[in-house]
């Protein structure tokens, strides 16, 4: 992890950053499909979205009973953010929450979300080959208080215990206009955990963007939490997202096919435990809507 | 009365004296190509222009007036910064605030396409602001058309013309009396000088007499008039009947419609400058527009640079249309060859 940084660093100095010609839109949207891309909004530009995850497709939770799961709302997340300036965006989001241990038990819901991306590096002809962008994103559950049991997480017996963090650093390089990758090295850390399990959590992601047509483009992702107790015999499973976006003209619409059940990064990393073999991944959509402020 | 020898001769030299005196004042006026036209016009007796600022509003600037068409900030009166005119364009948008025409009397679109590309400039629908304070009308031709009533006050006036374009063009709020005052203070900053008017020395001379000899000065008013359009002529026109064989013409310059790519398309919709809808050099993009380019859709240059887009609910900026004298039918057709040829696209 040290000498990535410490690459990425050397790469920001070594390149030319005042040059010019920047790749713009390595991703055509500030989500991937679960990963949060290394876009930012243009400056005064505000982007107001509905994301919706329905429940499980196939496998015991899906299939004909839930209409393949369209009949559930696993996670939803309303919210905006906002360009500061070209470079920074904050965003405040409320989720549902959908994550959960595979013994059940539920993760942090009613979740307000806040998050700060800052790009610092941008892509350009003559410059960097690759864009760098920071993500922080603080989680806290405005869910009741379940009291007398200390043992679950919503005991929350301190104040502290409703949040959760997550920071996340992104290296995006548009290849060409029909392939953009990035990697996505990510910490996520809960202030309250079930016994056992780790408070703090290591994950990289991958995703990519394959440009079909200008309208068409499939967009997947993958993020593998390091985790002793993240395996499969412990029921964790990695995140996969596939997607298809769709770009109307002037705005992105995305529908996509995830394992995923929670949208936020402090919901899907720590409690993923749907399995895409299982037939347990979900449909879901975007909607992302931008103004000029 | 007689008249003797002497006197005759003390008349013929007063004279000849008034005649030199005379001939001296003629030759003491020289034109520079820096002063202004609406200051000679005046100076020939013309009326002026009723577009003055009035500087006398608390606030009036060029600084602010300046700011809101570069940027639509500017700042208060009293401190901190106005509200942005427009959320979604700024006057430059649209207009360029440099001459963007060689030749100021003529409506030529090639040719402004030449010198918008000589001189750095895009290439835009609207009119070019160097120069407005001295033209007399506005939103002319079919521009009826597009704003039925609201161009009526518009037409004759420039503050009213500014507000159209304020509220309805740019989809922003109105201006403030002082803000007018101050967009107006800064137009006259960009006036037009004599030198922009490609005057002949004999031309020159001949305003210049009519100056120093206080006469036939209409004469060099309606010369010097002749030399700029008092409005652009505005001719609104449909797509082509068959827009798969698009406009007659006799044959296209695929350069020609690189520059127009660049200069036009690429200003307001490169990295969603001015539009959501983004475009670049890629071939997913130009096969896109290649593809749409004679079909009825909202991707289509044909559809889009004649008849502009239409405010929809809830996204209220739209794209202004051409008219024949800002591109013309060859033009549209040279972008088109363009666009095809990049995209590997055959008819």
């Amino acid at each position: 992890m040290r000498f990535i940084t410490l690459l990425l660093l050397l790469m920001a100095v070594v390149y030319d950053l005042s040059a010019q010609d920047y790749a713009y839109r390595t991703f055509k949207d500030s989500r991937i499909v679960n990963t949060q891309s290394v876009e930012t909004l243009g400056k005064r530009r505000l982007d107001v979205r509905i994301a919706h995850r329905f429940g499980d497709l196939l496998g015991d939770n899906g299939g004909w009973a839930t209409f393949y799961g369209l009949e559930n709302a696993t996670d939803v997340l309303i919210g905006a953010e906002y360009g500061l300036t070209n470079d920074v965006t904050v965003g405040f989001y409320r989720s549902k929450g959908a994550g959960s241990m595979p013994d059940g038990q539920a993760g942090l819901r009613q979740v307000l979300n806040g998050t700060l991306k800052y790009r610092f590096v941008q892509q350009s002809e003559e410059g960097s080959p690759v864009s760098l962008a920071v993500l922080g994103v603080t989680s806290m559950s405005a869910a009741e208080r379940i009291e007398g049991n200390p043992d679950i997480i919503r005991n929350f017996s301190s104040f502290s215990h409703r949040f959760a963090y997550h920071g996340q650093l992104m290296v995006a390089s548009r290849i060409s206009d029909r392939l953009a990758l990035q990697l996505t090295p990510a910490y996520t850390h809960r202030n309250v955990v079930p016994f056992q399990d780790e408070n703090g959590i290591f994950s990289l992601g991958l995703a990519a963007r394959i440009q079909l047509t200008r309208v068409f483009g499939l967009i997947l992702d993958y993020t593998q939490p390091f985790s002793e107790l993240r395996d499969a015999d412990n029921g964790f499973y990695p995140i996969l997202g596939v997607g298809l976006e769709i770009d109307s003209g002037g705005h992105i619409f995305q529908v996509n096919f995830t394992n995923a059940t929670g949208i936020m990064e402090t919901d899907y990393i720590p409690y993923t435990t749907t399995n895409w073999l299982d037939g347990e991944f979900r449909l879901g959509f975007t909607i992302s809507r931008l103004f000029n402020l | 009365m007689t008249i003797n020898l002497r006197n005759l001769l003390c008349l013929l030299l007063a004279c000849s004296l008034l005649y030199a005196w005379k001939a001296a004042v003629v030759e003491d006026i020289r034109l520079e190509k820096d002063q202004a036209v609406a200051e000679v016009l005046q100076q020939l007796g013309d009326e002026p222009v009723p577009h003055y600022p009035d500087t006398s509003l608390q606030g009036v600037s060029v600084e602010a007036g300046k700011g809101i068409v570069l940027t639509g900030f500017a700042p208060k009166p009293g401190g901190g910064t106005i509200n942005k005119q427009s959320k979604h364009y700024v006057c430059t948008a649209c207009h360029n605030v440099e001459r963007e025409d060689p030749d100021l009397s003529v409506a030529d679109p090639q040719a402004r396409l030449e010198y918008a590309r000589d001189n750095g400039l895009p290439f835009l629908q609207g009119t070019a602001l160097y120069g407005a304070v001295n033209r007399t009308s506005f939103y002319n031709g079919d521009y009826e058309q597009k704003y039925g009533d609201l161009v009526e006050d518009a037409r004759h006036d420039l503050r009213e013309a500014i507000q159209l374009c304020a509220t309805e063009c740019s989809q922003g709020r109105a201006l403030e009396p002082w803000e007018m005052e101050s967009v107006l203070a800064y137009l006259w900053t960009i006036d037009l000088k004599m030198g922009d008017l490609l005057l002949s020395e004999a031309e020159y001379a001949q305003i210049e007499s009519a100056m120093a000899k206080q006469e036939k000065q209409q004469d060099a008013i309606a010369l010097i008039k002749s030399k700029y359009l008092s409005g652009s002529p505005a001719t609104f026109v449909d797509p082509p009947k068959d827009r798969k064989a698009g406009y007659p013409v006799d044959s296209t310059d695929v350069e020609n419609g690189r520059l127009l790519y660049e200069l036009s398309c690429l200003h307001c919709h490169e990295n969603q400058r001015y539009s959501f809808f983004n475009l670049d050099d890629s071939k997913l993009t130009l096969r896109h527009l290649a593809k749409h380019f004679p079909r009825y859709t909202q991707y289509s240059v044909y559809q889009v640079g004649r008849y502009g887009t239409s405010p929809v609910p809830g996204s209220k900026p739209y794209m202004p249309n051409y008219t024949l004298e800002k591109m013309s039918h060859q033009q549209m057709e040279d972008l088109r060859a363009y666009i095809e040829h990049k995209a590997g696209w055959s008819r």
